[in-house]
């Protein structure tokens, strides 16, 4: 949060609140805790609706807090920004027409045929290379 | 509701004076500083982004390091070159005076290929044609997301030294569709790097189906042809050499299979195939039939094709392959690849529509060909 973007020095990620968040973090609190006392304090005596407001801003208060931690975690498990895709390569027998699917390996492309066949004689070519289908994010 | 606020509020109570005070306070901070606030709150947001691109592009920097060295030999240490690779720029033509400009851009595009490919070569002398083309790539991807760092950074120390909420504006509204233009190219470092097909391989991938097992020869640099038969018509069938990571020279190689023609029997239809971009929306995959040249780039090889094809009078068709932004440098998703196959058919169909027994058909698979052999 306090590093500022040039090229002067490694990054640092955004993992852990600067001291200025965490001052506003603790007055927030200390004055949240203070408005559910005098909540409290009000809606046992005379003024019942009062209290009920101060227990609403009091709450709110310490929603925020809440939140202000929540939005941390979440920047600091952010996915890396460049994820590995899984590619598959297929690989078909002309001779027996067995098909056959395994991890890609560098140097492997499409038509490429070097790969002894597992179940004749015949050399297995490659057919086709592509990602694994990714699972689809839940909303 | 109002009652209670007007309760909190009142002034015999502490409280509601300091409360007051307060809001009062914000609400004159925000009279004056709200422009200032909102211009705050986008470079946070544009910051956030140019620390995910700082470490899109660093990886790519480190991954084009290691390939390098990987093909290179004893213990080079190609980082120097590599940075300065990273800072290439490319000047256009001038189009104050618009007349020959194709010509000028396109002498100046093979410039650049040469000295790139030299570069590379230099770099990494043990490599083969095909790791030198994906190498090639690899820097290339590598170059434009250092480009992208570089814009984004200059708006955002812009904006944050002038304050302006204009300048920063600017880069904030592009920025969701610049950041899917980095994500693409993020992926583009593996796929060149390792050599799988990518999205825009579509249109080698459907030519390389019709073609293969049948005898080919180079026409163009880096192009390849071959003759294939099919339902009593001759097909030539055109893709970029593959399988290392190249567009070639369509453009080349149509002009020079139609020009080779000469007193033979000339070409009866052309039909192109290649990656399109998708509106949000529709399905990666889908496939689209028009008529025109289906290809990208700058425009030079479409206009010597547009050239060629007008000098024969020569009908052109385009089969298009849909895909999003984040899939043409990426490598290809399974819904492209079973496209690929669906795409044969289309051309088949098309063939059988649109010519007759005897004709000589030109088919083109336009594209990067990173992956895909012949």
């Amino acid at each position: 949060m306090t590093t500022r973007m040039t090229d002067a020095g490694p990054q640092t990620p955004m993992m852990s609140l600067s001291w200025v968040s965490l001052a506003v973090v603790v007055v927030i609190g200390i004055f949240s805790l203070l408005f559910l006392w005098l909540g409290f304090q009000s809606f046992g005596g005379e003024n019942p609706d009062q209290g009920n407001l101060y227990i609403v801003v009091g709450t709110a208060g310490l929603a925020a807090i809440g939140y202000m931690f929540f939005r941390t975690k979440a920047i600091s498990s952010q996915k890396p920004p460049v994820e590995k895709a899984e590619v598959v390569t297929i690989l078909e027998c002309p001779s027996c027409d067995l098909k056959r699917v395994r991890d890609f390996q560098r140097g492997d492309y499409v038509y490429k045929s070097d790969e002894s066949c597992t179940r004749c004689e015949g050399t297995m070519t490659i057919t086709g290379i592509h990602r694994k289908a990714e699972p689809k994010k839940k909303r | 509701m109002y009652l209670q606020v007007g309760q909190l509020l009142q002034n015999q109570s502490d409280i509601g004076m300091i409360l007051q005070t307060l809001f009062s306070l914000s609400f004159i901070i925000y009279l004056f500083y709200a422009q200032r606030i909102q211009a705050m709150s986008m470079l946070r947001a544009v910051e956030g982004t140019l620390r995910k691109v700082k470490e899109i592009r660093d990886k790519g920097r480190s991954v084009s390091i290691e390939a390098v060295k990987e093909a290179s030999e004893g213990d080079y240490d190609p980082t120097p070159d590599v940075e300065r690779f990273l800072e290439h720029f490319f000047i256009s033509p001038t189009s104050l005076d618009p007349a020959g400009i194709v010509g000028k851009m396109g002498q100046l595009l093979n410039v650049r290929e040469n000295t790139f490919e030299a570069e590379v070569r230099a770099m990494a002398p043990k490599a083969s044609d095909s790791e030198v083309n994906n190498l090639e790539n690899l820097l290339e991807a590598s170059l434009a997301l250092n480009i992208y760092y570089k814009v984004i950074r200059h708006f955002y120390l812009l904006g944050k030294k002038t304050m302006n909420i204009y300048v920063i504006m600017q880069i904030h509204m592009i920025l969701p569709m610049i950041v899917r233009e980095i994500e693409a190219y993020s992926r583009a470092l593996q796929a060149f790097r390792d050599g799988t097909p990518i999205g825009d391989s579509v249109g080698p991938l459907v030519a390389a189906r019709l073609m293969h097992g049948h005898e080919w020869s180079d026409v163009a640099k880096e192009m390849v042809a071959a003759e294939v038969p099919y339902n009593g018509r001759t097909l030539i069938v055109t893709k970029a050499k593959g399988p290392g990571g190249s567009v070639g020279k369509p453009g080349d190689a149509i002009e020079n299979i139609l020009n080779s023609r000469k007193g033979r029997k000339k070409v009866d239809a052309v039909i192109m195939i290649d990656a399109a971009g998708k509106l949000e929306g529709e399905p990666a995959g889908g496939i689209a039939e028009g008529v025109g040249a289906a290809i990208g780039g700058i425009g030079v090889e479409k206009y010597k094709i547009e050239e060629a094809v007008k000098e024969h009078d020569i009908p052109m068709y385009a089969i298009a392959i849909k895909q999003d932004i984040t899939h043409v440098v990426a490598p290809m998703v399974e819904e492209l690849y079973t496209a690929c196959d669906t795409a044969v058919e289309t051309v088949k169909r098309m063939i059988d529509e649109k010519t007759k027994e005897g004709d000589t058909i030109l088919v083109a698979g336009i594209g990067n060909t990173v992956g895909v052999g012949q």
